[in-house]
């Protein structure tokens, strides 16, 4: 894996995290539709995470 | 709350859905790519653009581009990127980004961003603020002042220096009506308290935490919850209050007297005073771990004699919306000519005198009456002030013998007694009854002025 696509990868995983991070603190002044949406995305971004941190430990 | 108009460039839905939370309330425009940005910054006018730069994971910082674009339109452009490179931190300034974020901490930053834009916003589209709220038209001390409402809107401690009554506390008052902060604007001048009254004052106590603690009293930092602490005269305090002051600032928390319970307070300084901090440190008067907490953003008003073209629109403002005068020509002349020792309080006062006599057209004799009592000498003169309060010079034989006289009577700590009056009168009577100058000029103590006032009956005016 080259730097600049390892640097990418890297930016990718801080940005989904911090989404992830705001996303919790919003959650619990949510309405019940709202949590559920949010819920959706939050679960969508965690497997991005998952998906971004097997990519670099298959490159490493 | 004002209504913006703002657009969001994000390709990440969870990120999208948190900005869009953030800015409830405000007209929003969401992008999910560079070709949806660059086409709405076409169709419409933004206020403010918030920009991610990697737009998915292969992308190339294409959000660079909608910033050129946004800050060509004018729009405020806030980049809010988990990118920490310099370089790309640098590009984004260099292509007209106001400002950088980043990402994880949109609860906060979001609203601080909104908060400075509107403040700044309105400091760049009029000077309403030098109309009322501070009047100056003197230019040196209105750029000074827009800087200083620059930072308004932070948590940045402000110290604010100058003579008594050039408006350091009105100063103040209008950088917390600026600040956006819930709480209110509480100020405190800590010159006007003994060593433990003051201590009281700001902690707060609890009922019987000493004689004559009836009741338990809220202090001024709990007061100051949210909003603003004003501690006019800091240089004033003693070194151990100074302490148990600068506790209270690190920590937010601190205990009223006579409480083992701690109370928190979040609250922001705002300090003054009209001696020299760096000369108050050398002088050991301050602590300069103090200072370095309270100074902040530094700035000093100048007094009216550097800001002569203040005078009439002071004038005019302290008449606004009640008796308005005209002055002739002689009595200008003589107005300007005059030093207004006491500042803009001093000017405050005058009004008020001419306000109540029975002439709207203020003559050379009339502004004479009212300025002659104040040190004013029409014919060329410049120099200090005499005191209208003071005692009249007597012969230095005669003053002499009779200080002798009383120091055989009395002791010689009376005689010298006598004099220290005198002297504190005739600097009160000069200063226009504001103590605080007094105690400055003479480097006297709190205790010492209130106990010549007491003795002679003698009335200081109030406190800036």
């Amino acid at each position: 894996m080259t730097d600049e696509v390892s640097s990418k990868l890297l930016h990718d995983l801080r940005s989904k995290c911090s989404s992830l991070k705001s996303a919790a603190e919003l959650y619990k002044d949510c309405s019940p539709a709202e949590k559920k949406e949010m819920l959706a995305l939050m679960k969508q971004a965690a497997s991005g995470i998952t998906a971004a941190l097997e990519k670099l430990a298959s490159a490493s | 709350m004002e209504k913006l108009n703002i657009l969001v460039l994000e390709d990440d839905k969870l990120a999208q859905k948190v900005m869009a939370a953030q800015l409830t309330g405000h007209k929003l425009d969401m992008a999910g790519d560079l070709k949806g940005a660059l086409g709405y910054l076409g169709r419409d006018k933004y206020d403010i653009g918030f920009f991610d730069l990697m737009l998915g994971p292969d992308d190339d910082y294409s959000g660079l581009k909608a910033i050129k674009a946004a800050a060509e339109k004018g729009v405020y452009a806030v980049v809010v990127s988990s990118s920490d490179s310099e370089d790309i931190i640098d590009k984004a300034y260099e292509l007209g980004a106001r400002d950088f974020y980043a990402k994880g901490n949109e609860g906060s930053n979001i609203a601080d961003i909104i908060r400075k834009f509107v403040q700044n916003r309105r400091l760049d589209a009029g000077t309403d603020v030098f109309e009322s709220a501070f009047v100056t038209e003197d230019e040196e001390t209105r750029a000074a002042v827009t800087e200083a409402l620059r930072y308004a809107p932070t948590d940045l401690p402000v110290m604010i220096l100058g003579p008594s009554g050039t408006g350091k506390t009105s100063l103040a008052r209008v950088i917390h009506d600026r600040s956006g902060r819930p709480g209110s604007f509480v100020a405190i001048n800590c010159s006007a308290y003994t060593e433990d009254l003051l201590e009281a004052e700001l902690f707060g106590h609890k009922k019987g935490a000493f004689t004559g603690a009836g009741e338990a009293r809220r202090g001024r930092l709990l007061e100051a919850h949210k909003g603003t602490l004003f501690l006019d005269e800091i240089g004033t305090m003693s070194p151990n209050m100074q302490m148990k002051l600068l506790k209270a600032i690190e920590e937010k928390t601190f205990h009223p007297l006579g409480s083992e319970r701690a109370e928190t307070s979040d609250f922001r300084i705002i300090s003054a005073t009209l001696e020299d901090p760096k000369e108050l440190i050398a002088r050991g008067r301050m602590r300069f771990d103090l200072f370095q907490r309270v100074q902040g953003y530094t700035l000093r008003l100048k007094p009216l004699t550097e800001r002569p073209a203040d005078l009439f629109p002071l004038i005019r403002h302290f008449t606004r919306g009640g008796r308005r005068l005209s002055f002739t020509a002689e009595a200008r002349a003589m107005m300007q000519e005059y030093k207004w020792p006491g500042n803009a309080r001093e000017v405050k006062k005058f009004v008020d005198l001419v306000c109540c006599g029975p002439e709207g057209r203020i003559d050379g004799v009339i502004a004479g009456r009212h300025l002659k009592p104040r040190g004013f000498a029409h014919a060329g003169a410049t120099a200090a002030p005499v005191p209208a309060a003071a005692p009249a010079p007597r012969p230095a034989g005669g003053e002499s013998d009779e200080l002798y006289a009383l120091a055989v009577k009395d002791g010689l700590q009376a005689a010298l007694d006598k004099v220290a009056e005198e002297i504190v009168l005739r600097n009160l009577a000069e200063n226009g009854g504001v103590r605080t100058k007094t105690m400055a000029d003479l480097r006297i103590s709190t205790r010492l002025l209130y106990s010549v006032i007491k003795k002679t009956g003698e009335n200081g005016g109030d406190d800036d």
